[in-house]
């Protein structure tokens, strides 16, 4: 098969139009606008709709609206721009819509710099938004899993009728790969539900605004099952050369193939280093982490973050084992940096 | 009068490690160089980056300074009028398409007077550099942000680490029938140094070899 050489926005773009959507809106920022340019260049020419809209709350709320007629739709920003989207991603959650939302991640708080970072895991997989709700989260870790995951991610809105978010590091938007473009998705689910034309049946009502108590416990009892569902069924991750390892680092995105060939050069000199990398962020793979924690003798978590998923890895090793941390922001961590971070564990702890 | 060089394309083209060989082949012969490094859409993989190396090789890098040089916002280098005025051979590094083209536009007033080449970079593997149409298509709007006209085409027809010889022939030979149609000669067919040999009997003189600079080491 031909392959392409595309940016990682591009990939992701690209990959939302095979599963079939038809509407983004967005508003520009660094370093995700390729995804709104991409989709600005194609849209008109497949008989899509783009609109750049006024702001992060209008384009989040739009995507309320495109995804209730049934309609595969998402949305793109970086940080700042999902912070001011979070109250939208609420109700969407809760009127259950599917959609896809990407965040190509940069360093924060507040503006930060446009650097790439991993700083939002906590809210990605915590929700910055209010109530009980949760995002299905996907970590792509090349420029194939930006379309990949995209594609997936649209299989997953639908099938569960929720937000799914995609989470990749600036970089990862940025950076080009020779890829192989997908077959377009040509089989749907029925949305019976879509506020698409009511002639011969009741109209579909989406809301979110709930003033029984008895209802809202019900609707949150409701969305709970289906959170419980995600999290028996949907947790990924892959694991490399941790059957024996005495140490297993934590990487996830990018970062975790970098890590990879970190863990590679210090298995050449000798230590019993292993990978696991989480594939989806929430439900996180916690299974993956448990079962590593009965053989390992430590786990390094390494992220672009001051260490946010570190106490995800912690809840899952439940005191088990110790977990080290080792992390940069703005700046990624080259293999050379995470093997001696690696090393620097291992000497100190006799590994 | 000034020798002004520029590198105009697509977004992921190659203009940036274009241009960072070219300045460092032209360092080797000539002492006023100047690599302009005007990509102010995004700071991702921009020539600025390997400013020491440049440095090193004599040459005097324009280009978004201090903290700006990590930004996204219009910062131009404010000399850059005064070099192009002057008599110094410079190279300049767009961003990509008609938003990183739009620089030119401002400037084009100043090179308009200069001694100028102005290349559309193409890779033909690249998405919106597959068929004729998209080619025409981003001709039109990069002429038009740029203010300026092309005058030639640069072949860089590449699938990075996965490229082979076979690729770079047929791909050369799309962008052949690029340059073609839309009346525009192929200066340069550039290739990483490791393909020379297989290919310098074919394509002579135009064949130019490349180093990758701004791949980070762990991608290869």
């Amino acid at each position: 098969m031909e392959k392409i050489l595309m940016k990682g926005n591009e990939a992701l773009a690209e990959g939302a139009i095979i599963a079939g959507c038809k509407a983004f809106f967005g508003y520009p920022i660094t370093p995700s606008s390729e995804i709104a340019e991409y989709m600005a260049r194609k849209f008109p020419k497949i008989d899509g709709v783009f609109v750049q809209a006024e702001s992060e709350l209008a384009a989040i709320n739009m995507v309320y609206g495109g995804a209730a007629t049934g309609h595969r739709v998402m949305t793109a920003s970086s940080g700042p721009g999902i912070s001011l989207k979070q109250e939208g991603i609420s109700f969407i959650a809760e009127a259950e819509l599917p959609c896809l939302i990407v965040n190509v991640s940069r360093g924060g708080p507040g503006l930060g710099g446009i650097q790439p970072a991993q700083s939002d895991y906590f809210q990605a997989t915590r929700g910055g938004g209010h109530g009980d709700y949760r995002l299905i989260v996907l970590a792509p870790s090349g420029v194939q899993e930006m379309m990949d995951f995209a594609i997936e991610g649209f299989d997953l809105a639908d099938r569960y009728r929720t937000p799914v978010m995609i989470m990749a590091e600036g970089t990862l938007g940025q950076m080009m790969e020779p890829i192989i473009v997908r077959e377009p998705v040509i089989q749907f689910y029925d949305k019976p539900w879509a506020t698409n034309g009511c002639q011969g049946r009741e109209p579909n009502i989406v809301n979110t605004l709930h003033l029984s108590a008895d209802y809202l416990e019900e609707r949150n009892h409701h969305l709970q099952k289906k959170y419980d569902a995600i999290a028996s069924r949907e947790k990924r991750a892959e694991s490399y050369l941790t059957e024996d390892a005495d140490l297993v680092v934590v990487a996830f995105g990018l970062m975790a193939r970098i890590a990879k060939k970190a863990v590679m050069e210090a298995r050449k000199s000798g230590i019993k280093v292993g990978l696991i990398r989480p594939i989806t962020l929430w439900p996180f793979p916690d299974a993956e982490i448990s079962k590593a924690a009965q053989t390992t003798k430590r786990f390094l978590s390494v992220e672009i973050s001051m260490g946010q998923m570190i106490e995800d890895i912690r809840l899952a090793v439940a005191g088990r084992v110790p977990v080290d941390f080792f992390g940069r922001i703005g700046i990624t961590p080259n293999p050379e940096e995470v093997f001696r971070a690696i090393m620097q564990v291992a000497e100190r702890e006799g590994i | 009068m000034a020798k002004v060089i520029i590198f105009a394309g697509g977004f992921g083209s190659g203009k940036s490690e274009l241009a960072i060989n070219y300045a460092l082949d032209r360092s080797q012969y000539a002492e006023n160089i100047i690599l302009a490094d005007l990509d102010l859409v995004n700071p991702y993989f921009a020539s600025r980056y390997v400013r020491d190396l440049l440095e090193a090789s004599g040459i005097r890098v324009l280009a978004p300074a201090g903290d700006l040089s990590c930004g996204d916002v219009p910062g131009l280098p404010p000399e850059i009028i005064g070099f192009l005025r002057g008599n110094d051979e410079i190279i300049i590094d767009v961003a990509g398409d008609e938003v990183g083209s739009m620089v030119l536009g401002y400037l084009s007033r100043y090179i308009k007077d200069s001694d100028y080449q102005l290349y559309l970079v193409l890779n033909p593997y690249r998405p919106f550099a597959q068929d004729l149409d998209s080619v025409m298509e981003l001709r039109l709007l990069l002429e038009g942000a740029a203010r300026l006209t092309f005058t030639g085409l640069i072949s860089n027809p590449n699938l990075m680490g996965e490229t082979n010889p076979e690729m770079i022939r047929n791909g050369h030979q799309i962008v052949s029938d690029y340059a073609q149609a839309m009346r525009l000669p192929v200066c340069h067919l550039t290739v990483e140094e490791k393909f020379y040999h297989d290919l310098v009997c074919e394509y002579g003189t135009i064949l130019q070899t490349i180093t990758l600079y701004l791949k980070p080491e762990w991608m290869q």
